[in-house]
């Protein structure tokens, strides 16, 4: 399936992983903020951390920086205040974004970064042959949880929704229409960006037919917090889409820099000499 | 007589505005055309313990504080236990006598009744300082009216410090005033700042465009000096959630074609080894500022030692060039601030701008021209190739940049990779990368070759080797003791400057520095094989008194 925003690296997810419909709704994603908003792909960048899931980095042919286990969040963040102007998109892993790396992903949601995490929330370590995560259920058997894990689950809609994001939104990749609209409207959204994919594993957690069986359309959003945080309990029935989304927020880069753009602003050479030769004639 | 050099202790509690004592007495000198050195020693705490200020001015271009002081000023007991032991011949210990009321005091002490004149002002205890600033002018011959100048520029509060002033100036004029003269020049004042201070101006004058960075002392002032002038500097500057935030950051924002920095110390620094590493990988540029205290662990967090040495050149896991430097003295951490951000650009790698304590917090008068530093450039691709290349094999090892957003797709990563930039496992492309990246190595020191890498002082005498803030203390030491010898400082320390020792390479040096297991000593071994004759190591936290370090360059010899 080679096309214009796929690279010529081998693909190597096990077939049937969930990971085909992150990318195949993904790219649908950008081809749509092209053909209907206008923005170029050379403005989309990804970063990725370090998994299954990272592998998207190679297999799309787009700009950006392939990053350390849990830290693309930071990457991300550090990439969209050089350049307030580009839409930057952090792929990570369950285990980055909610273990090694969940510093960053709360406080980016915190600070309302603008740039959109996408979970590829499969509730399992695949890359490294099956522990549990922390989104797996509590007695899930792997590798290092032989007897079962001890721990409870996080529930990662909740998480983002108490530390205030401002687009909360929970996707399938099992369907591929509505997670490319997820994509599409969390891409599109001014400010910090969520969506938890739930996503089977099929060599280490296949629960391709549990979320089946489970998922259902929510239609809209709703108003407040509390509505959301109740949604995001349930569990006889999963809903899909997004949950929570609060718009006109002052992003990060806007509250710390104002409109400063430092790549096409830079002060110049002179610019600068000028400022320390008043400094240090302040220290005189 | 006139004195050509004057040294002032002022001490008290921390919230006593010592600090601020140290900056003002800085301030009253290079007024009269001195040359001051500024050290500050206090404590890991807000409130209480015993800070102090030693104030160090000299008609010639002084590089360190004395701890033997003409003036000590003790605004608390403490102050005056600690520092009875630090006047010199002909010294004079003025004491805070409300603090001393059931202590037997010795003769030629001066007690003036601080705390009680302080009282009758609000924030009496912040006061103290001023109150150590007008002993100051007092002994010095200042007049009421210059005092009151002073405090004016100086100090919030105004009118309640000048009239706290003048009340201890009367009382301490009787026994003191004019008890010193001052040397005077002609020179201009001077700015007396900050290492910190001149990295920070160092960077921004060589194009640093974001900063990034978790306080930790003693690396926090240049967080707080860049977030101050930020907007004067168009520059970007995030306090995060932590380092490995900070650094993982700036690679990002180094990604886009923005100039980056980020400063810790010892643990901030080991916490984003990981990313140091990537930079590497990446090919990434960034300068991590290291700033030393007594390690290991957290350590003594408000002192100076030199234990972070192998730390800073083994920076990483993997193998990747990287380049480390240590300025010796403020000024030079200025040019070398620039120096350093235009070679991790050149070179798209790490730089580890390695100081200490002693170097980052001491003030002392500097002369800088913002026009001499240097400008950071990076290799730019020029098109030419069917598509970019972000690692492309080049002889140098160096693959030209091009930034996003562009038509062309960039990719960096901390994978093994192939020239386009996707991960790769095939044992021809993992062998030819790493050759790339050592290629840069060689580059790297190509480089150098060209470049200024180690400062040699004097000439004739014994040979003295030593780095960083510590070769102030030495050049200071030689002066005082009026001792011939040529010290010999490599700015650059990873890659070493191997080749401008050849000339040393038959000499047997005695090497002088801030660490207990003689980390510089036996670099210095291992890169040129020169052996020490004499070892001097200093690790309690304090850096070298210069009279004391003489003496032991005396033994040595």
């Amino acid at each position: 399936m080679p096309d214009d925003l796929t690279t010529y690296a081998e693909n190597t997810w096990c077939p049937g992983c969930g990971n085909f419909g992150i990318f195949n709704a993904f790219k649908n994603a950008v081809r749509r903020l092209e053909q209907e908003d206008g923005i170029s792909r050379n403005n989309i960048l990804i970063t990725a951390g370090i998994g299954c899931h990272a592998k998207i980095f190679d297999y799309l042919d787009l700009s950006g920086f392939y990053s350390l286990h849990g830290r693309e969040i930071a990457t991300a963040q550090g990439m969209k205040l050089a350049n307030p102007a580009v839409t930057v998109v952090a792929f990570a892993g369950d285990g980055d974004a909610f273990g090694e790396g969940i510093e960053h992903l709360i406080f980016a949601a915190k600070r309302n970064a603008d740039i959109t995490v996408i979970i590829h929330d499969n509730g399992v370590y695949g890359l490294t042959t099956g522990q549990f995560t922390p989104t797996s259920p509590e007695g899930f058997r792997g590798p290092s949880t032989p007897f079962g894990s001890p721990e409870e689950p996080l529930n990662p809609i909740k998480l983002m929704l108490s530390v205030g994001a401002s687009f909360v939104a929970r996707g399938f990749s099992g369907k591929l229409k509505e997670l490319t609209d997820v994509f599409y409207q969390a891409m599109k959204h001014k400010g910090f960006s969520f969506v938890d994919v739930l996503q089977p594993c099929v060599s280490f957690n296949d629960t391709y037919k549990l979320y089946n069986s489970k998922v259902e359309n929510l239609p809209q959003p709703v108003s407040t917090v509390e509505e959301a945080m109740k949604l995001a309990e349930q569990t006889e029935k999963l809903p899909i889409g997004v949950f929570y989304q609060v718009e006109q927020v002052p992003t990060y880069h806007e509250r710390l820099l104002g409109d400063l753009n430092i790549v096409s602003q830079r002060a110049s050479k002179e610019q600068r000499w000028e400022s320390i030769r008043t400094l240090l004639q302040q220290s005189t | 007589m006139e004195k050509e050099l004057f040294t002032f202790i002022a001490g008290g509690t921390a919230g006593a505005g010592i600090r601020k004592a140290g900056a003002v007495a800085g301030y009253i000198f290079t007024r009269m055309g001195r040359r001051v050195f500024e050290m500050e020693d206090y404590q890991s705490l807000i409130k209480g313990g015993h800070n102090f200020a030693v104030v160090s001015s000299a008609t010639y271009p002084i590089k360190s504080h004395y701890m033997k002081a003409d003036l000590v000023v003790a605004t608390d007991k403490r102050s005056y236990d600690m520092h009875k032991e630090h006047l010199r011949d002909g010294g004079v210990m003025v004491f805070n006598s409300d603090a001393m009321k059931d202590e037997t005091v010795p003769n030629g002490g001066i007690g003036i009744p601080f705390t009680t004149i302080s009282r009758k002002y609000t924030n009496s205890e912040l006061r103290l300082g001023v109150g150590a600033i007008t002993v100051l002018a007092v002994s010095i011959g200042m007049s009421k009216d210059e005092l009151a100048d002073v405090i004016r520029t100086q100090y919030r509060d105004a009118e309640n410090n000048i009239n706290f002033a003048m009340e201890i100036y009367d009382a301490a004029a009787p026994q003191l005033f004019g008890k010193f003269t001052l040397k005077k020049t002609d020179e201009k004042p001077l700015p007396m700042i900050s290492g910190n201070e001149t990295i920070s101006l160092g960077a921004v004058a060589g194009g640093l465009d974001f900063f990034f960075s978790y306080p930790m002392t003693p690396a926090s002032s240049i967080l707080h000096f860049l977030a101050a002038h930020a907007k004067e500097f168009q520059i970007g500057v995030m306090h995060p959630e932590s380092e490995l935030a900070a650094i993982n950051m700036a690679l990002g924002a180094a990604s886009m074609g923005l100039k980056t920095m980020v400063a810790s110390s010892g643990g901030g620094m080991a916490l984003m080894e990981e990313a140091f590493s990537l930079s590497g990988m990446a090919e990434v540029p960034v300068l991590a500022v290291l700033g030393s205290r007594p390690g290991p662990s957290t350590g003594v967090p408000t002192y100076t030692e030199q234990g972070d040495l192998r730390f800073a050149i083994n920076q990483g896991h993997g193998e990747f060039p990287r380049v480390v430097a240590s300025p010796y003295s403020m000024e030079e951490a200025f040019y070398l601030a620039a120096e350093m951000l235009g070679l991790v650009q050149e070179f798209q790698t790490l730089g580890i701008l390695l100081t200490e304590k002693h170097l980052e917090e001491s003030r002392m008068t500097v002369d800088i021209d913002p026009t001499k530093a240097s400008w950071a450039e990076p290799i730019m691709y020029q098109g030419g190739d069917e598509k970019y290349l972000r690692y492309k094999i080049t002889e140098d090892g160096i693959s030209p940049l091009l930034f996003p957003p562009s038509d062309q797709v960039i990719k960096f990563t901390s994978y093994e990779h192939d020239e386009y930039g996707v991960s790769t496992e095939d044992p021809q492309i993992i062998a030819k990368m790493h050759e790339k990246r050592a290629r840069k190595q060689e580059t790297i020191v190509r480089k150098l070759m060209q470049m200024h890498t180690v400062n040699v002082f004097g000439h004739g005498g014994p040979v003295i080797f030593t780095y960083g803030s510590t070769t102030m203390s030495v050049l200071e030491a030689l002066h005082c003791a009026n001792l011939e010898a040529t010290v010999v400082q490599p700015i650059y320390l990873e890659p070493f400057p191997t080749w401008e020792f050849e000339k040393f390479k038959n000499v047997s040096p005695i090497v002088v520095e801030q660490s207990v297991m003689g980390a510089f000593e036996t670099l210095i071994k291992e890169k040129t094989g020169i052996k020490a004759k004499a070892s001097i190591r200093k690790y309690d936290g304090r850096p070298f008194d210069p009279e004391e370090l003489a003496q032991q360059i005396k033994e040595a010899i």
